[in-house]
Protein backbone atom coordinates (compact mmCIF):
# COMPACT_ATOMS: atom_id res chain seq x y z
CA UNK A 1 0.00 0.00 0.00
CA UNK A 2 1.49 3.34 -1.04
CA UNK A 3 0.98 6.69 0.70
CA UNK A 4 -1.89 7.68 -1.55
CA UNK A 5 -3.81 4.46 -0.89
CA UNK A 6 -3.12 4.78 2.83
CA UNK A 7 -4.44 8.35 2.97
CA UNK A 8 -7.50 7.38 0.93
CA UNK A 9 -8.13 4.39 3.23
CA UNK A 10 -7.70 6.39 6.44
CA UNK A 11 -9.79 9.24 5.07
CA UNK A 12 -12.50 6.79 4.00
CA UNK A 13 -12.68 5.23 7.45
CA UNK A 14 -12.80 8.66 9.14
CA UNK A 15 -15.42 9.94 6.69
CA UNK A 16 -17.58 6.83 7.16
CA UNK A 17 -17.41 7.20 10.91
CA UNK A 18 -18.35 10.89 10.70
CA UNK A 19 -21.37 10.05 8.52
CA UNK A 20 -22.34 7.33 11.00
CA UNK A 21 -21.90 9.81 13.86
CA UNK A 22 -24.00 12.55 12.30
CA UNK A 23 -26.70 10.03 11.41
CA UNK A 24 -27.27 9.64 15.13
CA UNK A 25 -24.69 6.90 15.74
CA UNK A 26 -27.16 4.03 16.33
CA UNK A 27 -25.99 1.23 18.72
CA UNK A 28 -22.88 3.20 19.70
CA UNK A 29 -22.30 3.28 23.46
CA UNK A 30 -21.71 6.99 23.86
CA UNK A 31 -20.20 6.63 27.39
CA UNK A 32 -17.26 4.81 25.81
CA UNK A 33 -16.38 7.49 23.30
CA UNK A 34 -13.21 8.53 25.19
CA UNK A 35 -11.87 4.99 24.99
CA UNK A 36 -12.84 4.79 21.32
CA UNK A 37 -11.01 8.03 20.51
CA UNK A 38 -7.98 6.84 22.52
CA UNK A 39 -7.87 3.54 20.57
CA UNK A 40 -8.19 5.30 17.23
CA UNK A 41 -5.51 7.87 18.15
CA UNK A 42 -3.11 5.21 19.36
CA UNK A 43 -3.75 3.03 16.30
CA UNK A 44 -3.16 6.05 14.06
CA UNK A 45 0.10 6.85 15.85
CA UNK A 46 1.26 3.25 15.49
CA UNK A 47 0.41 3.14 11.81
CA UNK A 48 2.10 6.48 11.19
CA UNK A 49 5.41 5.25 12.60
CA UNK A 50 5.12 1.85 10.96
CA UNK A 51 4.75 3.61 7.60
CA UNK A 52 7.65 5.91 8.42
CA UNK A 53 9.83 2.88 9.12
CA UNK A 54 8.66 1.16 5.94
CA UNK A 55 9.72 4.22 3.94
CA UNK A 56 13.23 3.57 5.16
CA UNK A 57 13.58 6.08 7.98
CA UNK A 58 16.16 4.91 10.46
CA UNK A 59 14.68 4.19 13.87
CA UNK A 60 16.80 3.77 16.95
CA UNK A 61 15.97 0.74 19.04
CA UNK A 62 17.70 0.66 22.41
CA UNK A 63 19.64 -2.43 23.29
CA UNK A 64 17.66 -4.94 25.33
CA UNK A 65 20.15 -7.15 27.21
CA UNK A 66 17.68 -10.03 27.51
CA UNK A 67 17.20 -10.25 23.77
CA UNK A 68 20.85 -9.77 23.01
CA UNK A 69 21.48 -12.70 25.33
CA UNK A 70 19.23 -15.04 23.33
CA UNK A 71 21.88 -15.65 20.70
CA UNK A 72 24.53 -15.86 23.41
CA UNK A 73 22.46 -18.54 25.18
CA UNK A 74 22.04 -20.58 22.01
CA UNK A 75 25.77 -20.22 21.31
CA UNK A 76 26.55 -21.42 24.82
CA UNK A 77 24.35 -24.47 24.33
CA UNK A 78 26.14 -25.22 21.07
CA UNK A 79 29.55 -25.01 22.71
CA UNK A 80 28.47 -27.24 25.57
CA UNK A 81 26.70 -29.69 23.26
CA UNK A 82 23.52 -29.42 25.31
CA UNK A 83 19.97 -28.63 24.24
CA UNK A 84 18.06 -25.37 24.44
CA UNK A 85 14.81 -25.60 26.38
CA UNK A 86 12.00 -23.26 25.38
CA UNK A 87 8.84 -23.01 27.50
CA UNK A 88 6.02 -21.03 25.81
CA UNK A 89 3.94 -20.60 28.98
CA UNK A 90 0.99 -22.60 30.18
CA UNK A 91 -1.87 -20.87 28.41
CA UNK A 92 -3.50 -21.36 25.04
CA UNK A 93 -3.24 -19.41 21.79
CA UNK A 94 -6.10 -17.13 22.83
CA UNK A 95 -3.62 -15.29 25.05
CA UNK A 96 -1.54 -12.63 23.36
CA UNK A 97 1.50 -13.56 25.51
CA UNK A 98 1.41 -17.13 24.17
CA UNK A 99 1.30 -15.84 20.60
CA UNK A 100 4.22 -13.51 21.38
CA UNK A 101 6.08 -16.47 22.93
CA UNK A 102 5.52 -18.61 19.84
CA UNK A 103 6.83 -15.76 17.67
CA UNK A 104 9.99 -15.56 19.78
CA UNK A 105 10.27 -19.33 19.45
CA UNK A 106 10.40 -18.83 15.69
CA UNK A 107 13.49 -16.65 16.08
CA UNK A 108 15.09 -18.98 18.61
CA UNK A 109 14.52 -21.99 16.36
CA UNK A 110 16.21 -20.13 13.50
CA UNK A 111 19.26 -19.75 15.73
CA UNK A 112 19.23 -23.39 16.81
CA UNK A 113 18.97 -24.39 13.15
CA UNK A 114 21.90 -22.12 12.27
CA UNK A 115 24.05 -23.42 15.12
CA UNK A 116 22.85 -27.02 14.76
CA UNK A 117 21.75 -27.16 18.37
CA UNK A 118 19.04 -29.39 19.80
CA UNK A 119 15.82 -27.59 20.67
CA UNK A 120 13.28 -28.94 23.14
CA UNK A 121 9.88 -27.29 23.43
CA UNK A 122 7.50 -28.94 25.93
CA UNK A 123 4.04 -27.38 25.66
CA UNK A 124 0.93 -27.53 27.79
CA UNK A 125 -1.71 -26.96 25.11
CA UNK A 126 -2.35 -28.97 21.97
CA UNK A 127 -3.10 -25.91 19.81
CA UNK A 128 0.14 -24.29 20.96
CA UNK A 129 1.92 -27.53 20.04
CA UNK A 130 0.65 -27.36 16.45
CA UNK A 131 1.43 -23.65 16.11
CA UNK A 132 4.90 -24.09 17.60
CA UNK A 133 5.63 -27.10 15.35
CA UNK A 134 4.68 -25.07 12.27
CA UNK A 135 6.76 -22.11 13.36
CA UNK A 136 9.81 -24.27 14.07
CA UNK A 137 9.42 -26.19 10.83
CA UNK A 138 9.38 -22.98 8.86
CA UNK A 139 12.40 -21.59 10.71
CA UNK A 140 14.41 -24.71 9.92
CA UNK A 141 13.31 -24.50 6.28
CA UNK A 142 14.27 -20.84 6.08
CA UNK A 143 17.68 -21.57 7.52
CA UNK A 144 18.16 -24.31 4.93
CA UNK A 145 18.20 -27.10 7.52
CA UNK A 146 14.91 -29.02 7.03
CA UNK A 147 16.86 -32.22 7.74
CA UNK A 148 17.41 -31.09 11.31
CA UNK A 149 13.76 -30.49 12.01
CA UNK A 150 11.70 -33.22 13.60
CA UNK A 151 8.19 -32.72 14.92
CA UNK A 152 9.04 -34.21 18.30
CA UNK A 153 11.18 -31.23 19.23
CA UNK A 154 7.82 -29.63 20.12
CA UNK A 155 5.89 -32.06 22.27
CA UNK A 156 2.83 -32.02 24.44
CA UNK A 157 3.02 -32.78 28.16
CA UNK A 158 -0.27 -31.96 29.87
CA UNK A 159 -2.81 -29.18 30.29
CA UNK A 160 -2.51 -29.29 34.07
CA UNK A 161 -0.42 -26.52 35.60
CA UNK A 162 1.64 -28.38 38.19
CA UNK A 163 1.79 -31.62 36.24
CA UNK A 164 3.30 -29.57 33.43
CA UNK A 165 5.75 -27.94 35.86
CA UNK A 166 6.73 -31.41 37.10
CA UNK A 167 7.21 -32.64 33.53
CA UNK A 168 9.37 -29.67 32.53
CA UNK A 169 11.38 -29.99 35.75
CA UNK A 170 11.98 -33.64 34.93
CA UNK A 171 13.25 -32.72 31.47
CA UNK A 172 15.55 -30.10 33.00
CA UNK A 173 17.00 -32.45 35.56
CA UNK A 174 17.49 -35.33 33.11
CA UNK A 175 18.70 -33.44 30.03
CA UNK A 176 20.40 -30.53 31.78
CA UNK A 177 19.87 -27.96 29.02
CA UNK A 178 22.47 -25.22 28.81
CA UNK A 179 19.85 -22.56 28.12
CA UNK A 180 16.28 -22.27 29.38
CA UNK A 181 13.89 -19.73 27.93
CA UNK A 182 10.49 -18.96 29.40
CA UNK A 183 8.42 -16.81 27.08
CA UNK A 184 4.68 -16.66 27.52
CA UNK A 185 2.02 -16.51 30.19
CA UNK A 186 2.91 -18.02 33.53
CA UNK A 187 1.35 -18.41 36.93
CA UNK A 188 2.61 -20.01 40.15
CA UNK A 189 4.77 -22.54 38.28
CA UNK A 190 7.11 -19.77 37.12
CA UNK A 191 9.35 -19.95 40.19
CA UNK A 192 9.35 -23.76 40.24
CA UNK A 193 10.62 -23.78 36.66
CA UNK A 194 13.08 -20.92 37.04
CA UNK A 195 14.60 -22.20 40.29
CA UNK A 196 15.06 -25.68 38.85
CA UNK A 197 16.73 -24.12 35.80
CA UNK A 198 18.93 -22.14 38.12
CA UNK A 199 19.90 -25.24 40.07
CA UNK A 200 21.16 -27.00 36.93
CA UNK A 201 23.29 -23.97 36.02
CA UNK A 202 21.50 -23.10 32.79
CA UNK A 203 21.56 -19.59 31.39
CA UNK A 204 17.98 -18.44 31.78
CA UNK A 205 16.00 -15.84 29.86
CA UNK A 206 12.40 -15.10 30.72
CA UNK A 207 9.80 -12.90 29.13
CA UNK A 208 6.29 -12.46 30.40
CA UNK A 209 3.50 -9.98 30.79
CA UNK A 210 2.21 -11.77 33.90
CA UNK A 211 2.91 -8.99 36.35
CA UNK A 212 2.86 -11.16 39.47
CA UNK A 213 5.48 -13.52 38.03
CA UNK A 214 8.00 -10.87 36.95
CA UNK A 215 9.69 -10.64 40.41
CA UNK A 216 10.20 -14.41 40.47
CA UNK A 217 11.78 -14.41 37.04
CA UNK A 218 13.94 -11.39 37.88
CA UNK A 219 15.22 -13.24 40.93
CA UNK A 220 15.87 -16.63 39.37
CA UNK A 221 16.76 -15.83 35.76
CA UNK A 222 19.83 -14.19 34.24
CA UNK A 223 17.75 -11.94 32.01
CA UNK A 224 14.11 -10.97 32.16
CA UNK A 225 12.06 -9.20 29.53
CA UNK A 226 9.66 -7.12 31.56
CA UNK A 227 6.23 -6.50 30.10
CA UNK A 228 6.52 -4.47 26.93
CA UNK A 229 10.11 -5.61 26.29
CA UNK A 230 8.66 -9.06 25.76
CA UNK A 231 6.29 -7.77 23.10
CA UNK A 232 9.15 -5.87 21.47
CA UNK A 233 11.13 -9.10 21.17
CA UNK A 234 9.81 -9.97 17.74
CA UNK A 235 10.78 -6.54 16.37
CA UNK A 236 14.19 -6.68 18.01
CA UNK A 237 15.03 -10.17 16.84
CA UNK A 238 13.64 -9.84 13.32
CA UNK A 239 14.80 -6.21 12.78
CA UNK A 240 11.90 -5.82 10.38
CA UNK A 241 11.27 -2.09 9.81
CA UNK A 242 7.48 -2.24 10.18
CA UNK A 243 7.80 -3.94 13.57
CA UNK A 244 10.50 -1.54 14.75
CA UNK A 245 8.27 1.31 13.58
CA UNK A 246 5.55 -0.11 15.82
CA UNK A 247 7.91 0.06 18.81
CA UNK A 248 8.65 3.71 18.04
CA UNK A 249 4.89 4.28 17.79
CA UNK A 250 4.47 2.70 21.21
CA UNK A 251 7.04 5.08 22.65
CA UNK A 252 5.19 8.02 21.15
CA UNK A 253 1.94 6.77 22.67
CA UNK A 254 3.75 6.59 25.99
CA UNK A 255 4.72 10.25 25.64
CA UNK A 256 1.07 11.09 24.92
CA UNK A 257 0.01 9.12 28.01
CA UNK A 258 2.63 10.80 30.20
CA UNK A 259 1.34 14.18 28.97
CA UNK A 260 -2.22 13.08 29.73
CA UNK A 261 -1.25 11.94 33.24
CA UNK A 262 0.42 15.30 33.98
CA UNK A 263 -2.50 17.18 32.44
CA UNK A 264 -4.95 15.01 34.38
CA UNK A 265 -3.20 15.71 37.68
CA UNK A 266 -3.28 19.48 37.00
CA UNK A 267 -6.97 19.38 36.00
CA UNK A 268 -7.86 17.30 39.05
CA UNK A 269 -5.92 19.73 41.25
CA UNK A 270 -7.82 22.67 39.74
CA UNK A 271 -11.14 20.82 40.16
CA UNK A 272 -10.45 19.94 43.77
CA UNK A 273 -9.38 23.54 44.42
CA UNK A 274 -12.74 24.72 43.11
CA UNK A 275 -11.21 26.61 40.19
CA UNK A 276 -12.92 24.60 37.44
CA UNK A 277 -16.05 22.48 37.22
CA UNK A 278 -14.65 19.96 34.74
CA UNK A 279 -14.01 16.63 36.49
CA UNK A 280 -11.33 14.71 34.61
CA UNK A 281 -11.99 11.53 36.60
CA UNK A 282 -15.63 11.57 35.58
CA UNK A 283 -14.60 12.15 31.98
CA UNK A 284 -12.03 9.36 31.84
CA UNK A 285 -13.90 6.71 33.81
CA UNK A 286 -14.79 3.86 31.47
CA UNK A 287 -18.33 2.57 31.89
CA UNK B 1 -0.99 -19.96 -0.14
CA UNK B 2 -4.49 -18.50 -0.02
CA UNK B 3 -5.62 -21.04 2.57
CA UNK B 4 -2.40 -20.92 4.57
CA UNK B 5 -1.92 -17.15 4.65
CA UNK B 6 -4.60 -14.82 3.33
CA UNK B 7 -7.60 -16.64 4.81
CA UNK B 8 -6.11 -17.00 8.34
CA UNK B 9 -5.04 -13.34 8.30
CA UNK B 10 -8.55 -12.34 7.18
CA UNK B 11 -10.10 -14.43 9.97
CA UNK B 12 -7.81 -12.79 12.54
CA UNK B 13 -8.59 -9.32 11.18
CA UNK B 14 -12.37 -9.82 11.11
CA UNK B 15 -12.71 -11.59 14.47
CA UNK B 16 -10.18 -9.21 16.08
CA UNK B 17 -12.03 -6.14 14.79
CA UNK B 18 -15.41 -7.48 15.92
CA UNK B 19 -13.98 -8.26 19.36
CA UNK B 20 -12.33 -4.85 19.68
CA UNK B 21 -15.07 -2.65 18.27
CA UNK B 22 -17.91 -4.85 19.53
CA UNK B 23 -17.21 -3.39 22.95
CA UNK B 24 -18.42 -0.01 21.70
CA UNK B 25 -21.56 -1.34 20.06
CA UNK B 26 -24.75 -2.02 21.96
CA UNK B 27 -26.05 -4.80 19.73
CA UNK B 28 -27.07 -8.09 21.41
CA UNK B 29 -25.88 -10.37 18.60
CA UNK B 30 -22.39 -8.88 18.51
CA UNK B 31 -22.26 -8.86 22.29
CA UNK B 32 -23.25 -12.52 22.54
CA UNK B 33 -20.75 -13.43 19.81
CA UNK B 34 -17.89 -11.66 21.58
CA UNK B 35 -18.80 -12.78 25.11
CA UNK B 36 -20.02 -16.34 24.48
CA UNK B 37 -19.89 -17.72 20.95
CA UNK B 38 -16.28 -16.86 20.09
CA UNK B 39 -14.96 -18.29 23.35
CA UNK B 40 -17.12 -21.40 22.93
CA UNK B 41 -15.76 -21.90 19.42
CA UNK B 42 -12.29 -21.73 20.83
CA UNK B 43 -13.16 -24.22 23.57
CA UNK B 44 -14.60 -26.63 20.99
CA UNK B 45 -11.48 -26.34 18.85
CA UNK B 46 -9.28 -26.86 21.89
CA UNK B 47 -11.30 -29.93 22.90
CA UNK B 48 -10.68 -31.56 19.53
CA UNK B 49 -7.04 -30.52 19.62
CA UNK B 50 -6.58 -32.50 22.84
CA UNK B 51 -6.52 -35.65 20.69
CA UNK B 52 -3.43 -34.30 18.95
CA UNK B 53 -1.84 -33.64 22.31
CA UNK B 54 -2.81 -37.02 23.72
CA UNK B 55 -1.46 -38.95 20.76
CA UNK B 56 1.73 -36.91 20.81
CA UNK B 57 2.21 -37.65 24.50
CA UNK B 58 1.61 -41.35 23.93
CA UNK B 59 4.00 -41.44 20.97
CA UNK B 60 6.76 -39.67 22.87
CA UNK B 61 6.46 -41.90 25.93
CA UNK B 62 6.32 -45.11 23.88
CA UNK B 63 9.39 -44.02 21.90
CA UNK B 64 11.18 -43.43 25.18
CA UNK B 65 10.40 -46.94 26.39
CA UNK B 66 11.26 -48.69 23.13
CA UNK B 67 14.51 -46.78 22.71
CA UNK B 68 15.39 -47.23 26.39
CA UNK B 69 16.09 -43.51 26.70
CA UNK B 70 17.23 -42.04 29.99
CA UNK B 71 14.43 -42.22 32.57
CA UNK B 72 12.31 -44.55 30.41
CA UNK B 73 10.90 -46.19 33.52
CA UNK B 74 8.94 -43.04 34.30
CA UNK B 75 7.28 -43.31 30.91
CA UNK B 76 5.66 -46.57 32.01
CA UNK B 77 3.92 -44.68 34.79
CA UNK B 78 2.91 -41.93 32.37
CA UNK B 79 1.32 -44.41 29.95
CA UNK B 80 -0.30 -46.39 32.76
CA UNK B 81 -1.78 -43.17 34.16
CA UNK B 82 -2.96 -42.16 30.71
CA UNK B 83 -4.89 -45.37 30.16
CA UNK B 84 -6.16 -45.53 33.73
CA UNK B 85 -7.65 -42.04 33.38
CA UNK B 86 -9.25 -42.94 30.02
CA UNK B 87 -10.69 -46.14 31.48
CA UNK B 88 -12.09 -44.31 34.49
CA UNK B 89 -13.45 -41.53 32.29
CA UNK B 90 -15.04 -43.53 29.47
CA UNK B 91 -15.32 -47.23 30.29
CA UNK B 92 -15.53 -48.00 34.00
CA UNK B 93 -17.39 -45.84 36.51
CA UNK B 94 -16.73 -47.97 39.56
CA UNK B 95 -20.21 -47.09 40.90
CA UNK B 96 -23.21 -48.31 38.87
CA UNK B 97 -25.62 -45.95 40.68
CA UNK B 98 -24.00 -42.88 39.21
CA UNK B 99 -24.89 -41.71 35.70
CA UNK B 100 -22.30 -41.30 32.97
CA UNK B 101 -21.15 -37.71 32.84
CA UNK B 102 -21.72 -36.96 36.50
CA UNK B 103 -19.33 -39.77 37.40
CA UNK B 104 -16.36 -37.38 37.03
CA UNK B 105 -17.47 -35.37 40.05
CA UNK B 106 -19.67 -37.83 41.99
CA UNK B 107 -18.28 -39.56 45.08
CA UNK B 108 -17.60 -43.28 44.97
CA UNK B 109 -16.49 -43.42 41.34
CA UNK B 110 -13.07 -44.47 40.12
CA UNK B 111 -12.50 -41.15 38.36
CA UNK B 112 -13.25 -39.14 41.50
CA UNK B 113 -11.06 -41.49 43.54
CA UNK B 114 -8.15 -40.96 41.14
CA UNK B 115 -8.69 -37.21 41.33
CA UNK B 116 -8.93 -37.05 45.11
CA UNK B 117 -6.33 -39.57 46.14
CA UNK B 118 -3.79 -39.44 43.32
CA UNK B 119 -4.04 -36.25 41.32
CA UNK B 120 -4.79 -33.72 44.08
CA UNK B 121 -1.97 -34.87 46.43
CA UNK B 122 0.53 -34.90 43.57
CA UNK B 123 -0.52 -31.40 42.57
CA UNK B 124 -0.37 -30.22 46.18
CA UNK B 125 3.14 -31.67 46.45
CA UNK B 126 4.30 -29.64 43.46
CA UNK B 127 2.64 -26.53 44.82
CA UNK B 128 4.23 -27.08 48.22
CA UNK B 129 7.65 -27.13 46.61
CA UNK B 130 7.06 -23.47 45.89
CA UNK B 131 7.66 -22.62 49.55
CA UNK B 132 11.23 -23.95 49.35
CA UNK B 133 11.83 -22.26 46.03
CA UNK B 134 10.57 -18.95 47.44
CA UNK B 135 13.07 -19.31 50.29
CA UNK B 136 16.02 -19.95 47.98
CA UNK B 137 14.93 -17.20 45.58
CA UNK B 138 14.51 -14.73 48.46
CA UNK B 139 17.96 -15.54 49.71
CA UNK B 140 19.38 -14.73 46.28
CA UNK B 141 17.31 -11.57 45.90
CA UNK B 142 18.16 -10.24 49.35
CA UNK B 143 21.92 -10.74 49.09
CA UNK B 144 23.55 -7.33 49.47
CA UNK B 145 25.38 -6.73 46.19
CA UNK B 146 24.63 -3.12 45.37
CA UNK B 147 22.51 -0.16 46.40
CA UNK B 148 19.34 -1.48 44.73
CA UNK B 149 19.68 -4.91 46.35
CA UNK B 150 20.19 -3.24 49.75
CA UNK B 151 17.11 -1.11 49.19
CA UNK B 152 15.15 -4.25 48.32
CA UNK B 153 16.43 -6.00 51.42
CA UNK B 154 15.52 -3.11 53.73
CA UNK B 155 12.06 -2.68 52.13
CA UNK B 156 11.48 -6.43 52.30
CA UNK B 157 12.40 -6.60 55.97
CA UNK B 158 10.20 -3.59 56.81
CA UNK B 159 7.23 -5.08 54.96
CA UNK B 160 7.69 -8.54 56.44
CA UNK B 161 8.05 -7.32 60.02
CA UNK B 162 5.46 -4.58 59.64
CA UNK B 163 2.80 -7.03 58.46
CA UNK B 164 3.05 -9.42 61.42
CA UNK B 165 1.77 -8.70 64.97
CA UNK B 166 5.34 -8.44 66.25
CA UNK B 167 5.86 -5.36 64.06
CA UNK B 168 3.25 -3.35 65.94
CA UNK B 169 5.12 -3.93 69.22
CA UNK B 170 8.37 -2.47 67.90
CA UNK B 171 8.58 1.15 68.94
CA UNK B 172 9.47 3.93 66.52
CA UNK B 173 12.19 4.93 68.99
CA UNK B 174 13.91 1.61 68.57
CA UNK B 175 14.00 2.27 64.82
CA UNK B 176 15.39 5.75 65.54
CA UNK B 177 18.21 4.24 67.63
CA UNK B 178 18.89 1.82 64.76
CA UNK B 179 19.02 4.75 62.34
CA UNK B 180 21.54 6.51 64.56
CA UNK B 181 23.75 3.40 64.49
CA UNK B 182 23.37 3.06 60.69
CA UNK B 183 24.22 6.76 60.41
CA UNK B 184 27.32 6.07 62.51
CA UNK B 185 28.41 3.37 60.07
CA UNK B 186 27.88 5.77 57.17
CA UNK B 187 29.86 8.55 58.91
CA UNK B 188 32.66 6.12 59.68
CA UNK B 189 32.87 4.81 56.13
CA UNK B 190 32.78 8.35 54.76
CA UNK B 191 35.26 10.14 57.08
CA UNK B 192 37.20 7.10 58.34
CA UNK B 193 37.61 8.87 61.68
CA UNK B 194 36.66 7.15 64.97
CA UNK B 195 36.19 10.44 66.83
CA UNK B 196 33.67 11.75 64.34
CA UNK B 197 31.84 8.45 64.45
CA UNK B 198 31.77 8.38 68.26
CA UNK B 199 30.56 12.00 68.41
CA UNK B 200 27.82 11.31 65.85
CA UNK B 201 26.59 8.18 67.64
CA UNK B 202 26.71 9.70 71.14
CA UNK B 203 25.00 12.93 70.09
CA UNK B 204 22.40 10.91 68.15
CA UNK B 205 21.64 8.66 71.13
CA UNK B 206 21.38 11.66 73.48
CA UNK B 207 19.04 13.53 71.11
CA UNK B 208 16.79 10.49 70.59
CA UNK B 209 16.72 9.71 74.33
CA UNK B 210 15.93 13.32 75.21
CA UNK B 211 13.17 13.52 72.59
CA UNK B 212 11.74 10.19 73.71
CA UNK B 213 11.75 11.15 77.38
CA UNK B 214 10.10 14.49 76.74
CA UNK B 215 7.34 12.91 74.59
CA UNK B 216 6.74 9.90 76.85
CA UNK B 217 8.04 7.25 74.44
CA UNK B 218 4.82 6.80 72.41
CA UNK B 219 5.00 3.48 70.52
CA UNK B 220 3.75 4.80 67.18
CA UNK B 221 5.37 8.24 67.18
CA UNK B 222 7.05 9.52 65.05
CA UNK B 223 4.62 7.72 62.70
CA UNK B 224 7.02 7.62 59.76
CA UNK B 225 9.21 5.16 61.69
CA UNK B 226 6.42 2.97 63.08
CA UNK B 227 6.75 -0.25 61.09
CA UNK B 228 3.02 -0.96 60.44
CA UNK B 229 2.60 2.56 59.04
CA UNK B 230 5.90 2.50 57.19
CA UNK B 231 5.19 -0.85 55.50
CA UNK B 232 1.77 0.38 54.46
CA UNK B 233 3.30 3.49 52.92
CA UNK B 234 5.91 1.43 51.03
CA UNK B 235 3.22 -0.98 49.88
CA UNK B 236 0.76 1.71 48.79
CA UNK B 237 3.02 4.28 47.17
CA UNK B 238 6.48 3.30 45.83
CA UNK B 239 5.32 -0.27 45.20
CA UNK B 240 2.08 0.74 43.46
CA UNK B 241 3.88 3.39 41.40
CA UNK B 242 6.37 0.82 40.10
CA UNK B 243 3.71 -1.84 39.55
CA UNK B 244 1.43 0.54 37.67
CA UNK B 245 4.17 1.71 35.35
CA UNK B 246 4.92 -1.93 34.50
CA UNK B 247 1.20 -2.56 34.08
CA UNK B 248 0.86 0.38 31.70
CA UNK B 249 3.83 -0.87 29.70
CA UNK B 250 2.27 -4.33 29.52
CA UNK B 251 -1.06 -2.86 28.45
CA UNK B 252 0.66 -0.80 25.80
CA UNK B 253 2.58 -3.84 24.56
CA UNK B 254 -0.58 -5.97 24.40
CA UNK B 255 -2.47 -3.21 22.60
CA UNK B 256 0.27 -2.61 20.02
CA UNK B 257 0.78 -6.34 19.45
CA UNK B 258 -2.96 -6.94 19.05
CA UNK B 259 -3.27 -4.09 16.56
CA UNK B 260 -0.33 -5.55 14.60
CA UNK B 261 -2.10 -8.92 14.46
CA UNK B 262 -5.49 -7.42 13.53
CA UNK B 263 -4.02 -5.29 10.76
CA UNK B 264 -1.89 -8.14 9.47
CA UNK B 265 1.38 -6.30 10.10
CA UNK B 266 2.73 -9.11 12.31
CA UNK B 267 2.29 -12.44 10.58
CA UNK B 268 5.04 -14.49 12.16
CA UNK B 269 2.52 -16.59 14.12
CA UNK B 270 1.42 -18.26 10.88
CA UNK B 271 4.90 -18.30 9.41
CA UNK B 272 6.76 -15.86 7.26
Amino acid sequence: MNDRDFIIGAGGVTFSFLIYWFMGHPFFIIERIVMFIAIMTFTGTLLFFIRKARRGEEIFLREIPGLKAVEEAVGRSTEMGKPVLFVPGIMDMDQVETVAGVIVLGHVSKMTARYETTLNVPVSRAIVMKAAQDVCKESYLMEGRPDMFHEDMVHYLTDEQFAYAAGVNGIMVREKPAACMYMGKFYAESLILAETGNSIGAIQIAGTASQAQIPFFVTACDYTLIGEEFFAASAYLSQRPELIGGIKGQDMIKIIIIGMIIGGVVLRFLHDGGMIDFNILEFLTVR
Amino acid sequence: MLWKRQIPILIVAVIGSITLFGWFINEPNIKSFVDDDATQWFDILASFAIFLGGFNLLKMQLQKIFRRQRGWQYSIFAIAGFFLAITAGFFYKGNPDVAWGTHVTADGTLFKWIFTYMFAPLQATMFALLAFFVASASYRAFRIRNFEATLLLVSGIIIMIGRVPLGSFISSWFILYLLVLIGGITVNSFFKNKQYTAIFVIVGIIVVTAAGSSLGWPLDQPGILYLPYLQEWIYKYPNVAGARSIMMGIGMGIFATSIRYILGIEKSYIGE
